[in-house]
């Protein structure tokens, strides 16, 4: 029986923030005599983080952000019953500090095209028949019945659809090359194990909206011949685990699994593998001996894997986003993907906020999206109205692009022109306050632990150069380090066997390439210009800022502040560890770092 | 078939072959540190970077892994390969500073120093993967695998603990290029010691060896070892001998087959065996590497063995003194009465070529210089005016010093006192023996042994080569100690013996046969069971015994046992005999 | 008669393979023995038939001596387990009638044992001194006459 409900809340990111906020929603819907006209619903990953919980009143499109149990009273009072907005709960514009109340209002949002995401917090994820109602599987029954292989690899070519694992592959081109592989058995698979460590779009969209990635893998088995598929999620990756696994039953139950698939007569299962997670246990070999229950280790790749694969035999790996997208460009037709984007990387990319910036979370937006636009428009720009440093990209195998860059279009080509790479989109943003040579110092350190240790040049080259970038962070650089990085990254990049050891020298590269007076500043001053390397650096107290009132003298855990009450302080060098407590607990600005 | 460039150079390659393949068979030369022709390629050590240039698109990528492609273009020593390699042998010097094949290479480079600090300098593994590959691939044990990802990688058996899987062959330590593996023989398997050292399983015994062809040690064979351990589970392991052998001559599946042979002459030419002299615990043989016998001296001698011929102690050093012991197990009633007739001659070769290729001092403790031959006598003669000090008496013992010297005491009889000398090397000429399966060929064809165990010859002066039975002749050292000249003396008469007897074509039995008078035979059938030879068969249809006249040899016992008198014994009647006790009581008239 | 001077007629059936041969080379070596056997080559012990045994004795015969090969190194196998087994069965005749079980001796001299065959030769002359003669010894003396 169809119920007919006024309204919906559809509630996001709970996660350890409010774990009781939907009890208590529910809790109070029911005490108000709501219960028949308001369903509260859990939705998947927005992918505003740093405004979580958040939760969106349908049909209004009203939109509420860092939702605690304690509004749900007042919440459901004057929106639900008087159908008022709560102001102090909305989304609040950085620059004019005015309410923005309505969903498709605020820039985060406005400014996406979610093409990925499109389902991504509003629906229930675990509910098939949600998927199924906002137009899911439709596309895979148009291309199972009306469509042959070759016609939908003609449409993802025209489409111009790249894979968005990281290596920009034309997914129309691999699909092809796996239908023309030759054997009988060829295997599908998918990429779950999302590596970079500021990046979550992977997991928000296999916890958000599984079935689209599902869909497209059944058309990609369809595409290429295969009636056995494979979806490799980390086993501590719980919530994507539980998420796809609950789909694919669903699916099964539906016969969008298993024989016959929609009466096509087409017949294909596909079934989890767990593994453990690594950074290069999403690097396709690694991935694939993985799966067939070896160890996480690449091997080379002069056979590419779509000849020869699991087993031996053809397979087709690809990441949850690429297969996602799959769908909708069934439905909506290449030319309406290839109308996205620029000229050579066509459609949107998701790309993950972190680092110093406003709107920490995910943003899909077309590809060529300007730095500036992406950091200032969708990314609500830097906090604190610190200056923009660096836009670093790519993960831990990406590069740094300086403010000089800002007006570049970001696309595949022109960001790896540029020195770094789109990878799978994860981006950090860098203030002044941050120090370039030592973030590329942290990238080298997760890579050193990441590598599997199979080549030469990965693993002894990442720790030798990490050797470098520390003694340059601790001010014990030379000169001569500059060149010996530069030769020692470029012939790692040459000769490692595989995409972790080829682009793990990025961040140094990169960094020396747009920020070398960085490099020097430690090297021949012995100075950190961003204020982060320790052995660099200094605290002390702006004597004009300071008005004595002591909150730093009694923080400090090495007791190296002294001063009287409503006297200037002073800060010991000797003493201080740089720890920044100072620098963090000062209302007045005035501890400085020089 | 495919054409590609190889530094400019037109060449060929088969289907599926690698670049290093094709290179190196093309006299190009590309380091490698992880590859191995028996193994599947790793491409773990990146040295055989080599630039592949297709589709006008060129990159660095490792030629033991990157398959022979048609029209593909190579460089094998362009300025960025050089690069790349000298870049990658700094990081394997970095890593293990003390290695010397690392060292080597590095410095092919121009690098001399580890361009970076080392975390471990005495590490010597550099995680090419021959070891865990080798264990897997070709042993099949199972043993060593990776452990902990990048510069924590290392390789060992699980949890690095000693598991009762490795079954001690060695093929890690062996295929391992920088030495990291050791074996340690003592808690190895099975490890054979062959005469001064060890050897792989397989192995051709000596350069002068006939047949001169290599031969397959079971018991330390890692394919025939897996096949027992694993009660064939796992019957294909190594193997890589037949691999290599271009002559296809290896066949693992031999059998032995037994092959029936109707002959009427045998020669026995088992020849003989060393005694082992660690029976004589005074000798202390086994308790140093320097004591040796006289065979394991030829062996060290000779110049296809492994100092190829130099004379050289355990530890690779030239000996200073030498002695030699006479008589070790002959002429010893604790061991063989006998004396092994070859030694003195052979201990004095032994002394002149210690002395010709070391200039050591060599000392001779013997009993009696048997110079018993042509020129023999004055050999002796020659060997003592080289330099050779003789002391007529026994060496009755060798005692190993701490500091591994060897002191060899005995009585000089010239002297009449007890001496001593403390020498590097001490030669212990041993008694030769009968084979340990002398009796079952004794059982065989029917011999007999003298009382110093070699076969029994027909008669000692007259008969040397023949034995009681007729047919079988003895030939060599089988019938007793004997040098080379004498065994060929003795083999020319055993064979043409053998011949002259072939050649009659038709023999003349001896007459001396039992027969069965039909008439009295009582067909008690007494005699039939008692024949060793089966010669007597019941014939049905008379209800008789008969004898076949070719098979009887005569013995008599049928005759003895028949109840009713009913076989005679040609020539050895029953009248005949009672005649000569007759005639040897008869009163002369 | 006084034993001194009594000189044993001793009668050896010595099988031609390992006894005769070993006979022969003691002689060919010049090793010393009594001259008190007479030597009757068979070919093996087995050949030995009760009777002649018998028959030597009756004869005036003071001790026979069967000498063949080692059990086990009999050159026809096992003929001279048969001679065992005769001579096992003939000794209590022997006592039975008055000659003695110690007049018959069985030995095995290989034909590698020279030594031994004037050894036992030596031994049993001895014994047969010690006993005396045969009892059909002094009947024969008496009678001066052999009959076939």
């Amino acid at each position: 029986m169809a119920e007919r409900y006024r309204a919906d809340i559809l509630v996001s990111c709970l996660h350890d923030r409010a774990p009781d906020l939907i009890p208590n929603l529910k809790a109070e819907v029911i005490r108000r005599g709501l219960k028949d006209e308001v369903r509260v619903i859990e939705a998947g990953c927005r992918g505003f983080c740093s405004m979580g919980p958040v939760l969106l009143v349908e049909p209004n499109g009203i939109f509420y952000i860092g939702v605690q149990p304690a509004d749900v009273p007042e919440l459901v009072e004057e929106t639900l019953v008087k159908g008022r907005v709560v102001e102090r709960l909305t989304y609040e514009e950085p620059t004019t500090h005015a309410s923005i109340a309505y969903y498709e209002d605020i820039p985060f949002y406005s400014k996406q095209e979610r093409i990925v995401l499109r389902h991504c917090g509003l629906i229930n994820p675990q509910s098939i028949d949600e998927y199924i109602a906002v137009g899911g599987y439709q596309a895979l029954g148009k291309a199972l019945i009306s469509m042959t292989p070759e016609e939908i690899i003609d449409e993802l070519k025209r489409s111009g659809l790249r894979g968005r694992g990281g290596a920009g592959f034309p997914t129309g081109r691999k699909w092809e090359a796996g239908r023309k592989a030759e054997g009988e058995t060829k295997y599908v698979l998918v990429n779950g194990d999302e590596g970079d460590p500021n990046c979550f779009m992977d997991r928000a969209l296999m916890e958000a909206d599984p079935h689209s990635i599902l869909e497209g893998l059944i058309i990609g088995a369809y595409v290429v011949g295969a009636h056995q598929g494979y979806i490799y999620i980390p086993y501590e990756h719980s919530g994507s685990v539980k998420s796809m696994r609950t789909a694919l039953e669903q699916a099964r139950d539906y016969g969008l699994l298993g024989a016959d698939i929609l009466g096509s007569g087409f017949e294909f299962d596909a079934e989890l593998r767990l593994g453990a997670h690594s950074f290069v246990g999403g690097e396709s070999t690694a991935l694939m001996h993985a799966v067939e229950g070896k160890v996480s280790e690449p091997r080379p790749k002069h056979i590419h894997t779509t000849e020869v694969g699991i087993w031996g035999r053809p397979s087709c790996l690809n990441n949850v986003k690429t297969l996602s997208i799959v769908p909708e460009i069934i439905s909506r037709g290449a030319d309406w993907f290839g109308g996205i984007g620029t000229e050579t990387s066509k459609g949107t990319q998701v790309f993950s906020l972190a680092g110093k910036i406003n709107n920490v979370g995910l943003a899909e937006v077309p590809m060529g999206i300007t730095i500036r636009e992406l950091v200032f428009d969708v990314g609500g720009g830097i906090p604190k109205g610190r200056e923009f440093k660096a836009l670093q990209i790519g993960g831990p195998s990406g590069g740094f692009l300086p403010a000089s860059l800002l007006d570049m279009p970001m696309d595949y080509e022109t960001l790896a022109d540029a020195g770094s790479m789109m990878g799978t989109g994860g981006v950090v943003i860098l203030d002044d306050r941050t120090c370039v040579v030592d973030t590329a110092r942290y990238f080298l350190d997760f890579l050193r632990d990441e590598s599997c240790g199979k080549c030469t040049s990965c693993r002894e080259g990442i720790r030798c150069m990490l050797e470098i970038l520390t003694r340059i962070t601790e001010g014990r650089g030379e000169v001569a380090d500059l060149d010996t990085l530069e030769t020692l990254g470029h012939v790692v990049k040459s000769v490692s066997l595989c995409g972790l050891g080829k682009t793990a020298p990025n961040p140094v590269l990169s960094t020396l390439r747009y920020f070398r007076d960085e490099y020097m500043a430690h090297i021949e001053d012995k100075k950190c210009p961003g204020g982060v390397c320790k052995a660099l650096i200094e605290y002390y107290i702006i004597e004009d800022l300071c008005n004595g009132c002591g909150a730093c003298r009694r923080k400090c855990p090495e007791a190296a502040i002294s001063g009287e009450k409503k006297e200037v302080h002073v800060i010991d060098p000797a003493l201080c560890i740089k720890c920044g407590i100072c620098f963090d607990v000062c209302k007045f600005d005035a501890v400085g770092v020089r | 078939m495919a054409t590609l460039i190889i530094d400019g150079q037109e060449v060929h390659a088969e289907e599926g072959q690698t670049i290093l393949e094709v290179a190196r068979a093309n006299g190009f030369e590309i380091p490698t540190l992880c590859y191995h022709p028996q193994l599947e390629p790793y491409g773990a050590c990146r040295l055989c970077i080599v630039e592949v240039i297709r589709s006008g698109r060129s990159r660095l990528e490792t030629s033991c892994t990157h398959p022979a492609w048609d029209g593909l273009e190579v460089k094998t020593r362009s300025p960025a390969v050089i690069e790349a390699r000298r870049v990658i042998l700094g990081l394997l010097l970095s890593r293990c500073p003390n290695v010397p094949v690392i060292q080597e290479l590095a410095l092919e480079y121009g690098i001399t120093e580890p361009p970076f600090p080392a975390e471990d300098p005495e590490e010597k593994c550099i995680l090419c993967g021959l070891c865990v590959r080798t264990c897997h691939e070709l042993v099949k044990a199972d043993v060593l695998n990776f452990s902990q990802a990048g510069v924590e990688r290392r390789v060992g058996p699980p949890f690095l603990e000693k598991t009762r899987q490795c079954i001690g062959c060695g093929a890690c330590t062996i295929v391992c290029p920088t030495g990291a593996i050791e074996i340690v023989l003592q808690q190895a398997g099975i490890y054979k010691e062959k005469p001064l050292g060890p050897t792989a399983a397989i192995w051709v015994p000596s350069l002068q060896a006939v047949p001169n062809v290599p031969v397959i040690d079971i018991d330390a064979c890692i394919r025939f070892r897996q096949n027992d351990r694993t009660e064939g589970e796992i019957a294909d392991a190594c193997g890589v001998c037949q691999m290599v052998c271009e002559a296809g001559a290896i066949n693992f599946d031999q059998q032995d087959e037994v092959v029936e042979l109707a002959v009427g002459t045998v020669i026995v030419a088992t020849g003989f065996q060393m005694w082992d002299p660690a029976q004589l615990s005074q000798y202390s043989y086994g308790k140093s590497p320097n004591i040796i016998t006289g065979m394991e001296f030829e062996h060290l001698s000779n110049a296809g063995g492994i100092t190829s011929g130099e004379i050289l102690l355990a530890d690779g050093r030239m000996p200073e003194r030498v002695a030699i012991i006479h008589c070790v197990g002959s002429r010893d009633h604790n061991a063989h009465k006998y004396c092994s007739r070859i030694c003195c001659m052979y201990s004095l070769k032994q002394a002149h070529l210690v002395r010709d290729k070391t200039g050591a001092d060599v000392y001779e403790f013997y009993m009696d210089m048997r110079a018993f031959g042509k020129g023999y006598e004055e050999f002796y003669e020659r060997v003592q005016e080289e330099g050779v000090a003789m002391i007529r008496g026994r060496g009755a013992e060798v005692e190993v010093l701490p500091d591994g010297k060897l002191r060899v005491k005995g009585e000089d009889a010239n002297l009449g006192r007890l001496v001593y000398v403390d020498v590097d090397m001490v030669v212990l000429s041993t008694a030769i023996e009968a084979p340990h399966d002398a009796n079952q060929v004794a059982a065989l064809f029917g011999l007999s042994r003298s009382e110093d165990g070699f076969f029994a010859e027909a008669h000692p002066k007259m008969r040397p080569v023949e034995t009681n039975t007729g047919g079988v002749f003895l030939a060599g050292t089988a019938q007793g100690p004997r040098d080379v000249p004498d065994t060929v003396a003795h083999a020319g008469a055993a064979a043409s013996m053998a011949l002259a007897l072939m050649d009659q074509g038709e023999v003349t039995i001896s007459p001396a046969v039992a027969v069965v008078d039909e008439e009295l035979c009582s067909a008690c059938k007494t005699c039939i069971s008692l024949c060793p030879y089966t010669a007597i068969s019941f014939i049905e249809e008379d209800n008789v015994a008969r004898v076949n006249e070719a098979l009887c040899k005569g013995c008599g016992t049928c005759v003895a046992a028949c109840p009713a008198g009913a076989i005679m014994a040609r020539h050895f009647t029953d009248l005949q005999i009672l005649a000569q006790i007759e005639g040897l009581f008869r009163v002369p008239a | 008669m006084s034993n001194n001077s009594f000189e044993p007629r001793i009668v050896a059936f010595m099988c031609n393979w390992c006894t005769y041969t070993a006979a022969d080379t003691a002689g060919v070596s010049r090793m010393q023995q009594p001259p008190n056997v007479d030597i009757i080559r068979v070919m093996c012990t087995g050949r030995v038939d009760p009777t002649f045994i018998l028959k030597a004795l009756a004869l005036g015969a003071d001790g026979v001596l069967i000498s063949g090969c080692h059990p086990g190194q009999c050159h026809y196998e096992k003929g001279n387990l048969n001679a065992r087994r005769r001579v096992t069965a003939l000794k209590p005749f022997l006592d039975a009638v008055g000659i003695g079980q110690d007049r018959l001796r069985l030995e095995w001299i290989a034909a590698s044992e020279a030594p031994k065959v004037t050894e036992v030769i030596a031994e049993f002359t001895d014994t047969i001194k010690r006993l005396g003669p045969s009892p059909f010894r002094r009947r024969l003396e008496d009678t001066k006459e052999t009959k076939r």
